[in-house]
C-alpha cells in the first residue's frame, strides 16, 4: 500500500505515530473545540509538552466557530505554530461540507504562515465520530487540490494512530 | 419513525437505535413482564427503597418507550397501550443520560435474576452509546473516551511518561535482585507472554507492574510489555461506543501479532478483562488470533509447576474476596482467584453473597469517572459496606482495578477500616526468592519529607491514594481529606505543614478552603499547595491578596510535585527519588 503521493513538487505522506512526538515540522494541526479549550487526548499532550503558555494564548483568543482556525505558538514543544482547526463534531448538520471548509481554511492558514510542513491528525475520526473513511477521503481530497495550486505548504503529513487508521487512509490515497 | 417533533440530535439517537437493534437487544425490549424480579437484585434499589426510579425495569422502560413508538408495530398503531412515547427534546435526551449513565453501574446484577431474560446493562450499554454520538454524555466519560482514543490509554498517560516509569520500575528491580537481567523488557519478539495493563498502574499504582515483574522474573518468564497497544482496558465497554471498543482492542491484538508474542496476559482488571478477552473481537469485527489469559492463571500456573513457592504466612491478615461483576457476571472467572488466594493467604473468609451474586463495588467499571453522580454511587453503596462489614476482615481482596478505586471509596465513606488488595500484591508479597536472586539490601537513609505532615486534598480517589503513595514514600506523614469541609477540619485539627490542595470539589470547593485557610489567624500561615486540572480557577485564586505558595496543574508528574512541594517547604537539598 502506498504511504505518499506526489502532488507537483510537493507530498502527501502518511505514517503512524504520536503526532506531537514528530520531529522536522513547522505546523502542527490540533482538532480543536468551539471554546478553545485543549482539552484531554491530544490535548494533553499539548497541555503537558507545551506548558501553559498555549491554554493562555486560546484564552485571550476566546472561543471560535466551527471552521474557523486559530493559531497559537507551541510553547516548549518543537513546532513553530499549532492550528487549532474547529471542525464538525458528532453528527451535526452538513457534516462533510464543514469538515472540508475546516481542512481548507487550516491549509490556507499554514500558507498565509508559510510553514513548510504541516502535521495533521485523523481529522474529527474517532472521539468526534466522523467515520474513518469519510475523514480520510475528505481531508486527503481537499490536501491534494489545495497542494496542486499553492506555494506552500510543501509537505502535508497526515500522522495516523494506528494501523487501523492508517489502512484506510492508504485506500483512499491509492484510489487518489 | 415519527421524524417531525424531533430536535436534530433526538433524531440522530431514534435514527441510530435502529441500527443497533439485534436479536438480544430487541429480545431484551419485548420480554420484560414487570415481575419486579429485578428490584431486588439491584443495588441502587435496595438503598433507595422508596423511589422507583431506581428499579431496572423502570429505567429500561425509559429506553422500551422509544423502542416501542419508533420500532414496534404495538407502539406504532396503540402507543397508549403499550407505554409507547417518542424522545423528542434535547432535554429529554439529558434526563436519559442522568438515568443511563447515574442510575446503574451495568454490574448485570438484575440481568443475572430476570426470569425473562431481559439483559437490563445491555440495554443502558446501548443507551449510552447512542447519547455519545450526538455528544450527550457526562464531562469525565468525553475526557477518559477522547484520552483512549487520541492517546491511546485512558487516563491520557503520553508514551514517554510510559516508558520512563517502566525504566525507574526496572532500575529498581534490578537493584532489588542484584540482577541487570532484572528488567522489565520492552518490545521484545518472540516472548511467551506479552503483559499488558490498566493505565492506572502507571499513573497511580505502579506497585503491581513491579509486582508483576517480580514474579516474571523469579518465574524465570520468557515475557515483555509492548510500548504501545498496552492498555487493555476499553473504555468502549462502559460508554457504549462500540466503535472505540474495536479501536482499542484491535490496537492491543495487533501489537501483540506484531511482537509474535505467544500469549497475550492481561493484569488484573474486571473491565480490561471482560473487554479484552471476550468482548473486544466483537466489537473489532473480526476474530483475533491471539491466545489471552488472565494474569491469574498465569500466577496460579506458575504455582502449580513449582516456578514460584509460596510462604503464605506472610500474608498475616484476615482477607476476603470481592468479586468483580465483569469477571464473575459476565466472563465465569471467580473460582480461579479464590484458589489462588487460598494458596497465598492462610485466614481467607468469603463474604456472602458471592460469586455471580456479589454486589457490585459501585465503580462499575468507569463509574468513578462521573463525579456529578458521587453522591448518588456513595448512598448506593451502602449494601457493599454492609457486606464488606459483615465479613469481619481486614482486607478486601478483588481481582480488578476499577473495584480496587471502588472499594477504596466505599470503606473510606462508610469508615470501615479496611485495606484493599490485589492477587498480584499478595503473591508477590508471598513468593520466596530464591537465594540467587536475593541480594538487596536495603540502606536506611534520611527521607527528604521526613518529619514533614502534608494534608492532602482530593475529592478523587486515585488522586488521593497517588499523592499519599508518592509523599509517604518520601517520608512525610500523610493525612487525607476527600472534601473541603474534611480539609478545614483536619487543617485546624491537625496543623499540617502543607495543604496540597483540588480547586474543584462538590460542595465546598478549594477556593473556599484557600479563603478559610487564609482568613483564620490560627492557620493563615499554613503552606498551601493548589493542584488543578482547570488552570482556569487557579487564575482566580491568583488574584487573592495571598497568594498560595505554589501550585501544579494535573495530570500530576510526580518529579514535577516532589521538585515543586521541596521549594514550598524550603528544603535545601534537591530532590532525589529515595528507593
Amino acid at each position: 500500500m502506498v504511504n505518499e503521493l506526489k502532488v507537483k513538487t510537493k507530498t502527501i505522506r502518511l505514517m503512524v505515530g504520536f503526532i506531537t512526538d514528530i520531529p522536522g515540522m513547522d505546523g502542527i494541526v490540533y482538532y480543536a473545540r468551539p471554546d478553545l479549550t485543549l482539552g484531554s487526548g491530544f490535548g494533553t499532550a499539548i497541555s503537558i509538552q507545551c506548558g501553559p503558555s498555549v491554554q493562555e494564548e486560546l484564552k485571550k483568543a476566546g472561543s471560535a466557530a466551527v471552521t474557523d482556525v486559530v493559531v497559537t505558538g507551541a510553547g516548549n514543544l518543537h513546532f513553530k505554530y499549532i492550528l487549532h482547526a474547529v471542525g464538525p463534531r458528532f453528527q451535526e448538520e452538513d457534516i462533510e461540507g464543514k469538515l472540508k471548509t475546516t481542512m481548507l481554511n487550516t491549509l490556507n492558514k499554514a500558507q498565509e504562515l508559510q510553514l513548510q510542513k504541516v502535521i495533521f491528525p485523523a481529522m474529527g475520526a474517532g472521539f468526534y465520530g466522523i467515520p474513518l473513511d469519510v475523514s480520510a477521503r475528505l481531508t486527503l481530497g481537499v490536501a491534494r487540490e489545495f497542494l496542486e495550486k499553492a506555494a506552500d505548504p510543501k509537505e502535508v503529513v497526515f500522522c495516523l494512530r494506528d494501523n487501523r487508521e492508517l489502512k484506510v487512509f492508504q485506500e483512499q490515497l491509492q484510489k487518489m | 419513525m415519527i421524524e417531525s417533533a424531533r430536535t436534530y440530535k433526538a433524531n440522530k439517537v431514534v435514527e441510530r437505535m435502529g441500527k443497533k437493534l439485534n436479536r438480544q437487544i430487541v429480545g431484551s425490549l419485548t420480554a420484560c413482564v414487570h415481575c419486579g424480579m429485578c428490584t431486588e437484585s439491584c443495588h441502587y434499589v435496595l438503598a433507595n427503597p422508596d423511589d422507583p426510579t431506581y428499579a431496572p425495569a423502570y429505567k429500561a422502560d425509559q429506553i422500551r418507550k422509544i423502542f416501542k413508538r419508533n420500532y414496534d408495530w404495538t407502539g406504532r398503531v396503540f402507543p397508549w397501550w403499550v407505554h409507547a412515547e417518542d424522545i423528542r427534546t434535547d432535554e429529554d435526551l439529558h434526563k436519559l443520560k442522568d438515568i443511563v449513565f447515574g442510575k446503574c453501574t451495568n454490574c448485570r446484577r438484575c440481568s443475572i435474576n430476570c426470569p425473562m431474560g431481559v439483559d437490563f446493562a445491555t440495554l443502558n450499554r446501548m443507551a449510552r452509546g447512542l447519547l455519545v454520538s450526538v455528544g450527550i454524555m457526562p464531562e469525565g466519560v468525553a475526557v477518559v473516551s477522547k484520552d483512549q482514543w487520541e492517546v491511546g490509554n485512558q487516563m491520557g498517560v503520553l508514551p514517554q511518561e510510559y516508558l520512563e516509569t517502566l525504566e525507574w520500575l526496572s532500575d529498581e528491580l534490578e537493584s532489588e535482585f542484584g540482577d541487570p537481567a532484572a528488567r522489565i523488557p520492552i518490545d521484545k519478539m518472540d516472548a511467551d507472554i506479552v503483559y499488558t495493563i490498566n493505565p492506572r498502574e502507571v499513573k497511580y499504582d505502579p506497585r503491581t507492574i513491579t509486582d508483576a515483574a517480580r514474579i516474571f522474573y523469579v518465574a524465570g518468564a520468557n515475557w515483555t510489555m509492548p510500548s504501545e497497544g498496552w492498555d487493555m482496558t476499553n473504555f468502549g465497554l462502559f460508554s457504549g461506543d462500540d466503535d472505540l471498543g474495536g479501536a482499542a482492542a484491535q490496537r492491543v491484538y495487533d501489537k501483540v501479532i506484531e511482537l509474535r508474542g505467544k500469549k497475550l496476559v492481561i493484569s488484573e482488571c474486571g473491565h480490561g478483562y471482560r473487554s479484552t478477552r471476550c468482548e473486544g473481537p466483537n466489537w473489532a469485527g473480526k476474530e483475533t488470533p491471539v491466545v489471552m489469559e488472565s494474569s491469574v492463571l498465569t500466577m496460579l500456573r506458575y504455582i502449580k509447576e513449582g516456578r514460584i513457592r509460596l510462604d503464605k504466612s506472610r500474608n498475616k491478615e484476615s482477607y476476603t474476596f470481592h468479586d468483580s461483576c465483569n469477571n464473575a457476571r459476565s466472563c465465569g472467572f471467580f473460582e480461579e482467584p479464590r484458589e489462588l488466594l487460598n494458596l497465598v493467604v492462610s485466614d481467607f473468609r468469603e463474604m456472602y453473597p458471592n460469586r455471580t451474586e456479589n454486589y457490585c463495588c459501585t465503580g462499575g467499571g468507569g463509574a468513578m469517572s462521573m463525579s456529578e453522580y458521587t453522591p448518588e454511587r456513595l448512598k448506593s453503596a451502602k449494601i457493599k459496606a454492609d457486606q464488606l462489614k459483615a465479613t469481619g476482615t481486614k482486607v478486601v481482596v478483588t481481582s480488578c482495578h476499577n473495584c480496587v478505586d471502588g472499594l477504596s471509596d466505599v470503606i473510606k465513606h462508610y469508615k470501615l477500616g479496611m485495606k484493599v488488595e490485589q492477587l498480584v500484591s499478595l503473591t508477590a508479597n508471598a513468593m520466596v526468592v530464591p537465594e540467587r536472586a536475593a541480594v538487596a539490601v536495603p540502606v536506611a537513609v534520611a527521607l527528604p519529607l521526613q518529619g514533614y505532615k502534608i494534608l492532602v486534598v482530593d475529592d478523587e480517589p486515585d488522586i488521593l491514594l497517588f499523592l499519599s503513595t508518592v509523599l509517604e514514600d518520601q517520608g512525610a506523614t500523610v493525612i487525607q481529606a476527600a472534601d473541603g469541609e474534611q480539609a478545614l477540619e483536619l487543617t485546624l485539627r491537625e496543623k499540617p505543614d502543607l495543604v496540597t490542595l483540588d480547586l474543584s470539589m462538590p460542595g465546598k470547593n478549594g477556593g473556599y478552603v484557600f479563603e478559610e485557610i487564609r482568613n483564620n489567624p490560627e492557620i493563615a500561615t499554613t503552606k498551601v499547595f493548589i493542584i488543578t486540572g482547570k488552570p482556569e480557577l487557579r487564575r482566580l485564586i491568583y488574584e487573592r491578596p495571598i497568594p498560595p505558595d505554589g501550585y501544579l496543574d494535573k495530570p500530576i508528574d510526580q518529579d514535577a510535585l516532589l521538585n515543586n512541594i521541596r521549594m514550598v517547604l524550603e528544603l535545601k537539598h534537591a530532590h532525589k527519588l529515595s528507593s
